[in-house]
């Protein structure tokens, strides 16, 4: 093992004496970099569904909420159950 | 090379205000660093121009968590960020490629006999040559200890430099340094009794 760590360390020693490449930036390297380094960062697939998914809730919970205030009003009517579904979508269409 | 006539203070001080020229500046001065540790620690099929990209988009990102203290030079900072990038990238590759006697040139072959010989006498071979087998040899390691005889063997770095740039203690790098200087030569002979092998 001393032997081959001796000429291990000769050959790194040459190694290290090898002509060294190019060290300077392509030219536009740097605006690639900086562009790349400053651009939001992008959002991954589940995190859009998520965020889909939730404004499409608010959008059911805010159309439940328009039926309910459409329906309170015949809360205590003598036909509770008769405005039915049809009634509150052609109240809600009435509306807009 | 870097100097340390850059003002980095006023540079990074440009930076954080979102100035683009200062941000290209600061790219330009620090690519010779970067690239020259990308090119020691590069996993092959990765363009090592692709790989100094993501050191600096990690570098502005977290430019935030850069604090300056007496010691830590910005430089240093970079060089650690590009030393983790490339870690990463190492073990994103996984698989190393198999390397073979035949895949050596005649003068990488001539290094790889001289590393096993008791002969003081170094072959007629380039250096450039030395540099590659090291390469080869190095590209068959597990990731952290390429690592480690990069930093020490070729980039001369000392123990408590590649303590300060990895995160390791300065134990555990000796430590990884004996162990893969151990796996080179089980490499190197495993190699060259291939060739002997094939000749006969």
């Amino acid at each position: 093992m001393h032997n081959f760590e001796k000429q291990w360390q000769t050959v790194a020693g040459h190694a290290r004496q090898a002509p060294g490449r190019d060290e300077i930036a392509p030219f536009g390297f740097a605006r690639r970099a900086v562009a790349a380094g400053w651009q939001p960062p992008a959002l991954a697939p589940e995190v859009l569904w998520v965020r889909l998914m939730l404004r499409v809730l608010a959008g059911a919970v805010g159309v439940l909420i328009v039926c309910a205030a459409l329906e309170l009003p015949h809360l205590r009517d003598a036909r509770p159950l008769e405005p039915g579904l049809e009634n509150t979508v052609a109240q809600i269409v009435w509306a807009l | 090379m870097v100097t340390d006539e850059f003002d980095w203070r006023a540079c990074l001080e440009q930076v954080r205000q979102r100035d683009e020229d200062a941000a290209a500046v600061l790219v330009e001065r620090l690519y010779p660093l970067v690239i020259r540790i990308v090119r020691s620690h590069l996993p092959r099929r990765v363009a090592e121009e692709d790989l100094a990209q993501d050191v600096f988009v990690k570098m502005f990102a977290r430019l935030d968590q850069y604090q300056e203290r007496a010691g830590t030079p910005f430089e240093h900072w970079v060089a650690r960020l590009a030393v983790r990038t490339c870690l990463d990238a190492l073990k994103a590759a996984d698989r190393r490629p198999e390397l073979r006697w035949g895949d050596l040139s005649e003068e990488q072959a001539a290094w790889l006999d001289f590393m096993l010989a008791d002969q003081s006498a170094t072959p007629n071979s380039s250096a450039a040559s030395a540099r590659e087998v090291i390469e080869q040899l190095l590209s068959q390691l597990p990731p952290d200890d390429r690592l480690v005889i990069s930093l020490i063997d070729l980039e001369e770095k000392t123990v408590r430099e590649v303590s300060e740039m990895t995160g390791w203690s300065g134990t555990l790098v000796k430590v990884r340094a004996f162990r893969a200087r151990r796996k080179l030569r089980k490499l190197a002979q495993a190699l060259s009794s291939q060739d002997r092998y094939a000749q006969l």
